[in-house]
């Protein structure tokens, strides 16, 4: 038989309170759909504007074309607070179940196990291996013998022109298409040609205040000498002072004041170009919605290669497994089937611009007629990341350090060389610190 | 007399009430409950601050990333790192040096707006409003005007030079001019907080001193270099401490008018510490840094204590 249920006032407040918690809880728990076997995944992401509202439409895509899972996304700003805000989510070992990162920055997170490698096998299984990107994205994924990341896109810093002032200054060629150049020399030639068509200045550059803009158009040039900035772990700096220099003072020799404005920030030269007064910007790919909601006749290419090694700027935003502590297998492997989809859906992303990593979207047919998006696609076989050491990477300190050390050179005239030195100096204080994911120096890749 | 006479006996019965003998349970649940009282303050005071200085300190002895990772004991190598690292002394000069900027033209311009809207200017409410309300601003809100401002291209700040046959000027961006600029920028959002205690202070001032000075044939400028400055002596220090101690903290506005990125020029000790937590994700180096800024501020309050000290014994 039964007890009768003796309970006295407070205990029997103290056993609803607790029942009452636990299915507050319960309901907080992730995924916690009564009666639904769909899974919600959480998903961070860094991506705002225009780009931000392209995102959600591939996501809405993705959601309805299946019902095992469903992701819920939140987008965090861009820059040190997303690293920061998922790497303490990584740190407390219950962070989302797949995050965007720049593809840069994973060198320095791998080492304090804050990612989760990604299983190259179920990849494969579901149609995502090596031959299905360009080589230098698909490495990039790598950290020692383990993938990290795997690379959405590739967003290259390009040269968007205005096809009417580029016309009426002659320098297109019969398919309307920008007159190669293969020299500096060549190349300041045709801007200046391009001047005499242009309300305002040939060229838009913006650099003020923006450590990024002078590094992507820099490390551009520098690595088109068939070089690449190395940063071994607690050595020095290995740069060619010679190419450093020349790269630099390249961009100085544009900064004239004739040929592109000697102090613009980056909004004043998107701006002067979007409103149709300068006949060329350089700029990244992820301005492509700008120009086209600006109605204004343009194309892109990929920076000229002007001292003989085609390379251009570029990252990757790329799809992390943000450490979990207790992964549920179901989870995980919905989360693979996530990424997968996105990927093979990831022409809806060349719309907005970036070129699409997996190759069989930008092999298709329906690509080569995506212009400007064909003419600068080639660029993904020669993108150059960031050197690799920790702290480098989009959105790192790393940039903003090279902006402080060279700006006086752009804007004030200074010495190339000097500024170069003063870079080193700086890069060789970062190399002389541990890695705060690994800070006893005990990981090996 | 009536009225008197209820009054002593009342006195009288509350003192013989006040010697009663108490017992001790009712004394100590006096106690108690005095401590249930002070119970949520004392516990979010060893939360909030003394809990976070003991544990800043106990980081600065350790080699803890905001990863997660690390947390061994390091001894003084991150002071040892702090004391030699030229950033870091970059920074503490450029705080210091944007608080020798700003601190001056806060405090004097306060003093002449305070003094033109308590004597000279009619509809002192629109004044009083006019000087006061940027103060309620955002430092978002502030640092999005003033880059506009600035913009070397479309900004006012060039329109006003050009309107002058001026050359134009990368004021946020040239590291001749972009510390003045946030000083500028610094002094038209908080001057109004100044403004409105030493017009507080200057409305204490007794109407009759004035009056006795006037039919003694003293101008209003007499008057205020005999009569307000002197009576705003306490306000001054006052206003002084409170501004060193504001602008000792500055981060916001700088790190924002220049988008974030890090100049050699500008960089304050509070950015950098902040860069080496959430940047480079060093929490032991952070709190490091962090204590010798602290150990700055201390020997500027005891500074200060010492001159105010001097001054009171000398008046």
């Amino acid at each position: 038989m039964t007890p009768p249920l003796d309970l006295s006032r407070r205990q029997f407040l103290t056993a609803a309170s607790l029942a009452a918690g636990t299915v507050l809880l319960a309901g907080c728990a992730p995924g916690a759909v009564a009666g639904s076997r769909t899974e919600t995944l959480q998903f961070w992401h860094l991506l705002s504007g225009g780009d931000g509202v392209t995102m959600s439409s591939l996501l809405d895509q993705v959601n309805s074309a299946q019902s095992a899972f469903r992701i819920r996304p939140t987008v965090l700003a861009w820059g040190t607070p997303y690293y920061t805000k998922l790497a303490m989510a990584g740190a407390g070992g219950r962070a989302p179940d797949v995050a965007i990162m720049h593809a840069t920055r994973t060198v320095g997170w791998a080492p304090g196990g804050l990612l989760d490698t990604w299983d190259l096998d179920r990849l494969a299984a579901l149609g995502v291996d090596a031959s299905t990107f360009p080589t230098p994205i698909w490495e990039k994924g790598f950290v020692g013998e383990n993938m990290y990341s795997v690379a959405l896109d590739a967003h290259p810093f390009v040269a968007m022109f205005n096809t009417e002032i580029c016309d009426a200054a002659g320098v297109l060629d019969s398919d309307g298409r920008l007159q190669e150049t293969s020299s500096p020399e060549e190349f300041l030639d045709q801007l200046r040609t391009i001047g005499g068509s242009a309300e305002g200045h040939a060229l838009s550059y913006g650099y003020l205040g923006d450590g990024a803009q002078m590094w992507r158009l820099f490390y551009g040039l520098y690595a088109q000498h068939g070089l690449a900035i190395e940063l071994p772990v607690g050595g020095k700096a290995v740069i060619d002072k010679d190419a450093a220099v020349e790269s630099l003072t390249f961009m100085q020799t544009l900064l004239d004041g004739e040929i592109a404005a000697a102090q613009a920030d980056y909004g004043g030269a998107v701006a002067e170009f979007a409103t149709g007064k300068s006949g060329m910007l350089f700029t990244g790919v992820w301005e492509l919605r700008t120009m086209q909601n600006a109605k204004l006749p343009f194309d892109a290419t990929m920076i000229p290669t002007l001292y003989g090694t085609p390379a251009v700027y570029a990252d990757s935003h790329s799809f992390v497994l943000p450490h979990q502590t207790n992964a549920d297998p179901v989870r995980r492997d919905l989360t693979y089937q996530f990424v997968a989809d996105m990927l093979k859906g990831s022409f809806g992303w060349a719309e907005a611009g970036h070129i699409p990593a997996f190759l069989p979207v930008t092999s298709s047919p329906a690509y080569a007629d995506l212009i400007p998006q064909a003419h600068y696609a080639e660029a993904a076989e020669h993108v150059v990341y960031d050197p690799t050491a920790w702290f480098t990477g989009s959105g790192s300190n790393f940039q903003s350090e090279f902006g402080a050390a060279v700006q006086g050179v752009l804007l004030s005239g200074d010495d190339p060389a000097a500024a170069i030195d003063r870079f080193e100096t700086r890069v060789n204080t970062l190399l002389r610190q541990p890695n705060p994911a690994d800070p006893e120096g005990t990981w090996k890749p | 007399m009536t009225t008197t006479a209820a009054t002593t006996r009342t006195i009288v019965t509350g003192s013989a009430a006040d010697f009663r003998p108490r017992r001790a349970g009712s004394r100590n649940r006096e106690q108690l409950v005095s401590w249930a009282f002070l119970a949520p303050f004392l516990i979010a005071f060893a939360l909030f601050l003394v809990w976070p200085i003991i544990h800043g300190i106990i980081l600065s002895f350790t080699d803890q990333s905001l990863t997660g990772a690390g947390g061994a004991f390091v001894g003084f190598a991150n002071y040892a790192e702090a004391l030699t690292d030229p950033v870091m002394w970059q920074s503490m000069g450029n705080t210091v040096w944007f608080t020798l900027l700003s601190t001056v033209p806060l405090v004097v311009i306060a003093l002449l707006m305070a003094a033109l809207v308590d004597r000279g200017l009619p509809g002192q409410w629109l004044w009083r409003l006019s000087f006061f309300m940027p103060y309620l601003l955002a430092s978002t809100v502030i640092s999005q005007i003033w880059v506009w401002i600035f913009n070397p291209q479309i900004g006012a700040a060039n329109n006003i030079l050009k309107f002058f046959g001026l050359e134009p000027l990368a004021w946020l961006q040239n590291p001749e001019t972009n510390m003045l600029s946030i000083v500028i920028a610094t002094v038209w959002w908080t001057v109004g907080f100044n403004f409105l205690l030493y017009l507080a202070a200057m409305q204490n001032i007794p109407s009759q001193q004035y009056e006795a000075a006037s039919l003694d044939g003293a101008g209003p400028w007499r008057q205020f270099w005999s009569i307000t400055l002197p009576q705003l002596g306490p306000a001054t220090v006052l206003i002084l401490i409170l501004q060193i101690l504001a602008s000792l903290k500055l981060f916001d506005q700088a790190y924002q008018m220049l988008g974030g990125v890090a100049s050699d020029t500008t960089r304050s000790i509070v950015q950098y510490i902040y860069e080496a937590g959430f940047v480079s994700y060093r929490f032991g180096y952070s709190a490091a840094i962090s204590y010798v800024f602290f150990a700055l501020i201390v020997v500027i309050g005891v500074a200060q204590a010492l001159v105010s000290r001097r001054r009171k014994e000398q008046q």
